[in-house]
């Protein structure tokens, strides 16, 4: 392969994920961003708007789940039927559930479970995907025959349905094994994206150098392939922390996910169980859905940053001002 | 023709693996299936039905011949459509629970799904026309957002407040309790009104992707060459739009389809229960809490061969759609 292709890119890779910027091409950063010890990928994604005000609200999250028993108010499996089904106030912030127990302080405290759920799904995936996608589009043979039966099983079995009847089959739901079951699942998926782009680096003359060299096999992965897929890597790990967080809480509101703990997902699912949307109560569904929402909102927000960063063309410049002007002035189309 | 057979190929190999995962899938898990489905019948129930405890084992292990003897039972039970009682709904049969629930999730999210096809695939394309405009700044984020929220959540808000609060939906259940299912204008006009909300929060919670995947295609597409010269003919915009830039946009978000529609399917569970819609997402979910296996086993058969399906009519509309398809 020589170097007048560069980009090898299969066609179905290419039009799952746009192509990568150069980057000796990327704009370089000006004044007071550039004395600031940050890698250039953060401060690039930073200088986007979209993944800037992801990573603000994520980061807001964050803090909250952190220091989630210093802002709780109430015990959140407290029983108490004259605190039962009371709409928000002082008191209670988020308002009560049927059993009296305080919504506020399941939602702060479930951001805890919720956040640590996602974000240990979508590593074990990642390291997952990672190894087996690069390893299976490196060494080929039947070690990519098993990873790609793998993924294409994935293709046909719909994930939620899948994971319901597994669910199903535990008989002790634990947090542990809703980590292992979600992020096994997800993995699949991932690592049909990273094996693509892996391929088209498999012959690229720095890898064959490196093979020529005697390298070993881990080290061409992690040390030659891996690190040209980290923007990809670190895009698969967003879109996958998003998607476990939502079938983690999608689980749990169905009640098959770990029911001990205090999460978003629980308390949907007491919610929906006491049919309180079907008595008028609005807050028992409200808050811990908005937190969930806004969170996956927020990842959503991050990858649609990382996109813009990676494809330039995505991007449009200062027209949202513009369209705002006219929508508002009426000053016909723009 | 070729690629036909190749496709058709690839199905039965699909097929194949669904079935040899359900296969394998109950073996795998620790604990005794088949003592946790035997828990909930009364041993009177298991005497009047002689041969279950073996329909049972043959479906879910815990007998004791070899996997390859077992593997050869079992696909003889999945041929016959044999998968014994459904527990939780005794006496009826897995397949009966199936036939009685599976044609209201299927009208529901067949529907719903190409509504949301439609729209996001005409939303994507004006978007990428008018770049920066009031579709592309407002519409498509707003379809987003939408896209990107649990759809059980969305369902839980329009429940509330389109259905409970103003009153225009109702909001249970997926006909009224006093009309009896059959094929009469009563029925099916209650079956319909039942349908609307749950099919509009599947349009709106689908298209999102459809309009993201639309609208970054042809944003490539415009660029190219044929489009410019169907521009200096002097085609109308509309026609430049739809027949030669949007005709062709449409094919890779098309190829999506696939995945989309799994997804969509697994997302029918969730509104299903939201709504205590008497489909096959909702009879899964009671299932799988309800420890009834051979009612779990065999959906999830039946989602992973809609999904097959689906698939199969998209490949077919493809080989309609592009010509490269069928020459090459």
């Amino acid at each position: 392969m020589s170097q007048i292709q560069p980009l090898t890119v299969d066609v179905l890779e290419q039009e799952a994920l746009p192509a990568e910027l150069p980057p000796l091409t990327a704009p370089a950063p000006k004044g007071r961003l550039r004395r600031a010890p940050l890698p250039q990928w953060v401060r690039l994604l930073l200088s986007n708007p979209k993944s800037r005000g992801g990573l603000i609200v994520l980061g807001a999250m964050i803090v909250v789940a952190v220091f989630a028993p210093l802002i709780a108010t109430h015990d959140p499996n407290a029983f108490s039927l004259i605190d039962s089904r009371q709409s928000p106030s002082w008191n209670h912030l988020f308002g009560t559930t049927d059993q009296g127990a305080d919504i506020f302080s399941q939602v702060v405290l479930g951001a805890r479970t919720s956040l640590i759920l996602g974000a240990s799904a979508a590593l074990l995936s990642t390291v997952l995907a990672t190894t087996f996608g690069i390893l299976g589009a490196y060494a080929g043979g039947w070690i990519d025959d098993v990873v790609n039966f793998v993924t294409n099983v994935f293709l046909v079995i719909p994930t939620i349905p899948l994971l319901v009847v597994v669910s199903g089959y535990l008989k002790t739901r634990g947090s542990l094994t809703m980590i292992l079951i979600i992020g096994l699942t997800l993995a699949a998926l991932e690592a049909r994206i990273l094996r693509g782009q892996a391929l088209s680096l498999r012959n690229r003359d720095f890898v064959q150098a490196a093979k020529v060299a005697g390298e070993s096999t881990p080290r061409i992965i992690f040390g030659e392939i891996m690190p040209n897929m980290v923007s990809r890597i670190a895009a698969g790990f967003v879109l996958v922390f998003y998607v476990a967080i939502l079938t983690a809480a999608g689980l749990e509101f169905l009640g098959l996910g770990d029911m001990q703990h205090t999460s978003w997902g629980v308390t949907l699912y007491w919610a929906q169980v006491n049919s309180t949307v079907l008595q008028g109560e609005w807050w028992p569904f409200l808050f811990p859905g908005l937190a969930l929402a806004t969170t996956v909102a927020a990842l959503v927000f991050i990858l649609a940053g990382l996109d813009e960063v990676s494809n330039p063309r995505l991007r449009v410049e200062r027209t949202h001002r513009r369209a705002w002007r006219s929508l508002l002035l009426g000053k016909g189309r723009t | 023709m070729r690629w036909f057979l190749r496709r058709l190929l690839f199905y039965v190999f699909a097929l194949w693996v669904a079935v040899s995962l359900n296969f394998l899938l109950p073996r795998l898990m620790p604990g005794d299936p088949v003592g946790g489905v035997l828990a909930h019948l009364s041993p009177a129930q298991i005497q009047s039905n002689p041969g279950i405890v073996q329909t049972y084992r043959d479906l879910l292990g815990g007998g004791k011949g070899s996997l390859g003897s077992e593997y050869v039972k079992y696909l003889g039970h999945v041929a016959t459509f044999d998968f014994g009682i459904s527990t939780s709904n005794y006496p009826s049969k897995v397949t009966e629970v199936i036939g009685r629930t599976l044609p209201y999730s299927i009208a529901l999210v067949g529907v719903a799904f190409l509504l949301a096809f439609v729209l996001g695939i005409a939303i994507g394309m004006v978007a990428a026309w008018r770049r920066g405009g009031i579709v592309d700044n407002f519409v498509v984020p707003a379809m987003m957002s939408l896209g990107a929220f649990p759809a059980f959540f969305t369902s839980l808000v329009a429940v509330y407040f389109l259905g409970l609060k103003a009153g225009w939906f109702p909001i249970q259940h997926a006909y009224d309790s006093a009309v009896t299912p059959g094929f009469n204008w009563t029925f099916i006009s209650s079956a319909v009104r039942h349908a609307e909300l749950p099919v509009l929060i599947i349009m709106f919670v689908y298209a999102g992707g459809w309009v993201l995947n639309m609208r970054t295609v042809m944003i490539n597409t415009i660029a190219e060459d044929y489009v410019a010269m169907a521009h200096a003919k002097g085609l109308s915009d509309t026609r430049v739009m739809t027949r030669y830039a949007g005709r062709n946009a449409i094919l890779p978000p098309l190829n999506g389809f696939a995945a989309q529609f799994a997804t969509a399917v697994g997302g029918l569970v969730f509104i299903e229960f939201v709504f205590s819609y008497p489909g096959a997402g909702l009879t899964l979910q009671q299932a799988a809490l309800g420890a009834d296996y051979p009612l779990t086993q065999a959906l999830l058969l039946v989602f992973a061969v809609t999904v097959i399906v689906a698939n199969f009519i998209m490949d077919i509309a493809n080989f309609v759609l592009d010509p490269r398809v069928r020459t090459g």
